[in-house]
């Protein structure tokens, strides 16, 4: 616990020069410890479609042997033909490296971190040395992740859910090392994620420049912060309930093993009791990036900013009440089931709200379809579908046909892929420029945007059909039950897309890797964007504002009537008004 | 919004003692042979009239903004909710 | 509870709008108790419940737990709460031997309370009450079973109950010792920074800071006292 006075709001900085280190390494500058969880969680999220790639194999082509299969262990895929404890081990390990080790940095540790302090006039956050903290805990927690597939027993394979007693007892799954890791893994990662939420935080409370009022804030602002909230106090519940399982597994307690009296209902209430907050902190940072983006894109400020942030609120608030949704075929207290019935179903309304203003924002704005707006807008129109299967979903009856089968996957693919990973494109692509001073390439983004979208459809949206013909979760080999068989064509089918969906990602990392060393030099704002962050160089330097700035409006002033730009930054103050008209002439038009 | 310039400081030894005088009655009545209700009524009482003496005045919740207090506050529903949900599991 | 209000004089940073009105790092740190209620809801939420939902007996904690000296170490974490809290007021007041001997005081409180809660895991161990449960034949166990409070089933303890207990017991003790141990820790280096002037009456943040994570210790080991060891 570090009682050492971070400087709050001293833009001086000791003038001797820095080691690459210390400036590169182990920096304490929020910028550098954005652009590292950027590099981190990319190459996890490259892991994590690997996984699904395999995964996609097994399912399109059961029992056939992958290529380069021979490079797999005996333990895994003897002759390239992939084990059904190993495909258990693929589908766990896929949903935690995706959701843990790719998305939430991704989303939070990443556009927290890098946007929070320039977009509120802050020249760092609030406790530096604990965010350096937060980055290399992700260090060890994804070693031990990843340690899980080389240990006896392999990775762990409960599901990335981990239900017990599944994963507290290793006679149940076979693996016993690489469970212990999972959890500890997480642990670690908890851990990692707190840390930094305590940031995010603190500094937008404490540390936004004058003027920058809570209603002048930019929506990504508000989603993260409020996203923070709900990870400070959801991920302790998770860290809590992986430790009792922990200790089911290590040191003899009984927390979730019926046999010796304990309650396995009690690890999924624990879990989804973290599990539901921890959706919405997925998703509400891409709807803020979103927000941010669309604005941009269509040259007029966003419709109903007011009702956007109350929305996120509310969103957060009732997310707090529908976790046993995720349980109504668990056999809990039917009771339970209704009332959670209700609350989801009221859940699906803030968000509604939200797609009617992004869609009011677009409405006769002067579009610009720029690489991140497309991906912004794909955004919408994907998160339309995911939120609406969801409104199946909130229907116990209902549920208790569709739960635990492909129509539930495909619903989470549609708000987390659909949802989410495009509106992460959509921030990489806009704020790349201010992060490394190059432009990506606008050919190649679009290239890779429309080839994403078009094949990202193409898995996923079979995969409604795949669950309403009864195909479930999880499992190796759809074709041992007969009433699946006729299924089998569409399972290659989403599988083709899905290796060409992971090949539409190759003119990504290329279009990344290279505009980082040869991209076009970026302007201080090539997107015309009001942020505070477009009022400084790209890249900032270290401190990043010369002079705290004031903030004098709102930050989507775009086409505003009297400015002579089509965009007006924050630190700008208004146009004046234009005077009244004189009484007996044309009445003026009204913005 | 400034932080008080004054620092109220309660008399801590005033507090010390009253947590002394609940603890000791805590150990105590768990000999009386109340019944099993009244036990646990009273116990948590107790363990809440002390939480709230530690929280108040060592940790100066009672001199602190009032949005603190909130913030310090939000947590607590939750825990509630979480705990009052599942107990619906045991029927009794 | 009468209060004699002394005023201290108390530099500002400029505040900004729209803020809670304290100082960063005591935000700080409380976000960080905020997290802290979360996760011991988790670990004391799952006893509540395992307890409750329990369809046997549960052990009495008084037949297997020694209470007096538990009494006891309840009583001096307390005190060390007092001592921690007389150190924050005299460095207001300026004065650093205060701030010194009372730091040494709380220092010693904290280092005697994980000394005991070691020594009863030591002891409760050895007499065959471990984190899984009772040991079949040990000295704990049957006085367990003498001293079963009557529940639903009216019978005596079957192994299911006993077996929660010990995951319960060990978990939430365990965690709360973990976090009073890094609370002593912390409590060391800030003394050290005290005994090297590093506190004055315009800087004492961090004194506070460490306070209000030593009193939320306190404060989590009044409730588990309660529920685990006088329920």
């Amino acid at each position: 616990m570090s009682t050492a006075a971070a400087p709050v709001a001293a833009p001086h900085h000791e003038h001797h020069e820095m080691s690459f280190v210390r400036k590169y390494i182990f920096s304490t500058d929020h910028k550098i410890i954005g652009i590292q969880f950027l590099f981190l969680s990319l190459v996890f999220l490259l892991v994590g479609g690997l996984l699904a790639m395999t995964i996609r194999w097994q399912l399109g082509f059961p029992g056939r042997p992958l290529p380069m299969g021979g490079l797999f262990p005996q333990t895994m895929a003897p002759n390239g033909i992939i084990l059904p404890e190993f495909y258990n081990a693929l589908v766990t390990m896929h949903g935690t490296f995706m959701v843990f080790f790719a998305i939430m940095p991704l989303l939070v540790g990443v556009f927290a971190n890098y946007l929070i302090p320039l977009k509120i006039g802050a020249p760092d956050m609030a406790f530096p040395s604990l965010n350096m903290w937060s980055f290399w805990l992700m260090i060890p927690a994804g070693t031990l992740m990843v340690a899980g597939f080389f240990v006896e027993g392999g990775a762990s394979s409960a599901g990335w859910t981990g239900y017990a007693p599944l994963s507290a007892d290793p006679e149940y799954t076979g693996v016993s090392t690489g469970q212990v890791l999972w959890c500890l893994s997480l642990i670690v990662f908890a851990l990692s994620s707190l840390l930094g939420s305590l940031n995010y935080i603190t500094t937008v409370i404490n540390l936004r420049a004058p003027g920058m009022t809570w209603f002048r804030m930019p929506l990504s602002v508000w989603a993260l912060f409020i996203t923070a909230i709900l990870g400070i106090l959801a991920i302790p519940i998770l860290a809590g309930a992986l430790i009792m399982l922990m200790f089911d597994q290590t040191i003899g307690t009984h927390f979730f093993l019926s046999a010796s009296g304990g309650q396995p209902l009690l690890w999924q209430h624990l879990f989804w009791f973290f599990g539901h907050p921890e959706v919405y902190i997925l998703i509400l940072p891409a709807m803020g990036i979103t927000s941010d983006v669309i604005a941009n894109g269509s040259r007029k400020p966003i419709f109903g900013y007011h009702s956007m942030v109350y929305a996120i609120i509310a969103i957060a608030f009732l997310g707090w009440l529908v976790w046993g949704h995720h349980m109504f075929q668990s056999g809990m207290n039917p009771r339970l089931g209704t009332t959670f019935m209700i609350s989801t179903m009221v859940i699906a309304v803030p968000s509604a709200v939200k797609v009617f203003n992004w869609l009011g924002t677009m409405w006769k704005g002067d579009l610009h379809l720029h690489t991140p707006m497309l991906n912004a807008v794909a955004f919408v129109a994907m998160f339309i579908i995911g939120g609406l299967s969801g409104i199946f979903m909130a229907n116990t009856p209902v549920d208790i046909y569709i739960h635990d089968t492909y129509f539930i996957v495909a619903h989470l693919h549609y708000v987390l892929f659909g949802g989410s990973l495009f509106a992460i494109f959509a921030g990489i692509y806009f704020w790349f420029p201010k992060m490394f001073g190059k432009m990506m390439n606008e050919t190649l983004g679009k290239i890779h945007f429309w080839l994403t979208f078009v094949f990202y459809n193409l898995v996923f949206f079979p995969m409604h059909l795949l669950g309403m013909g009864g195909h479930m979760r999880r499992i190796y080999d759809p074709n041992q039950y007969e009433f699946l068989q006729p299924l089998a064509p569409m399972n290659k089918f989403v599988s083709i897309s899905a290796f060409l969906l992971g090949l539409s990602q190759l003119p990504f990392m290329f279009n990344f890797l290279w505009s980082l060393v040869k991209g076009k030099k970026a302007d201080i704002n090539p997107w015309r964007d009001n942020g505070l962050e477009w009022t400084v160089p790209s890249p900032p330097p270290h401190g990043n504002f010369a002079h705290t700035p004031t903030v004098y409006h709102g930050p989507y002033e775009f086409s505003h009537p009297q400015a002579a730009e089509d965009f007006l930054p924050q630190n700008q103050p208004l146009p004046a008004a234009p005077p009244p008209p004189e009484p007996g002439t044309a009445r003026q038009e009204t913005r | 919004m400034a932080e008080a310039f004054e620092r109220k400081h309660p008399n801590y030894v005033a507090v010390w003692i009253g947590l002394a005088v609940l603890t000791a009655i805590e150990v105590g009545i768990v000999y009386f042979g109340l019944t099993r209700k009244f036990l646990i009524l009273a116990l948590m009482l107790l363990a809440v009239w002390k939480a709230l003496l530690v929280a108040l005045y060592f940790m100066h919740l009672k001199f602190e903004p009032k949005r603190l207090l909130i913030i310090v506050l939000i947590p607590l529903p939750l825990a509630l909710i979480l705990v009052a949900f599942v107990l619906q599991e045991y029927g009794r | 509870m009468a209060h004699a209000a002394t005023v201290h004089p108390h530099p500002e940073h400029a505040p900004g709008q729209g803020q809670v009105g304290v100082y960063t790092q005591k935000l700080g740190m409380w976000i960080f108790l905020c997290s802290e209620v979360m996760f011991f809801t988790a670990l004391i939420g799952s006893y509540i419940i395992l307890r409750w939902g329990s369809l046997d007996v549960w052990p009495k904690p008084q037949g297997v737990l020694n209470i007096p000296l538990t009494a006891l170490n309840t009583f001096i974490l307390i005190c060390s709460s007092v001592s921690m809290v007389k150190a924050f007021a005299s460095i207001t007041h300026g004065d650093q031997a205060g701030l010194k001997k009372w730091l040494v005081v709380t220092c010693f409180g904290g280092a005697f309370f994980v000394s005991v809660q070691a020594y009863e895991y030591w002891h409760l161990s050895h007499e065959g009450f471990v984190p899984g449960g009772f040991v079949e034949g040990s000295e704990l166990f049957r006085r367990a079973l003498e001293g079963h409070i009557a529940g639903a089933t009216g019978g005596a303890i079957v192994p299911a109950a006993a077996n929660l207990f010990g995951s319960t017991f060990y978990t939430m003790t365990g965690f709360h010792g973990f976090h009073v141990t890094c609370g002593v820790v912390c409590m060391i280096w800030v003394t050290i920074k005290a005994f090297r002037g590093g506190y004055t009456q315009t800087g004492y943040h961090g004194v506070e800071v460490v306070g209000l994570y030593w009193h939320f210790v306190d404060l989590v080991w009044i409730i588990l006292f309660t529920i685990v060891y006088l329920f």
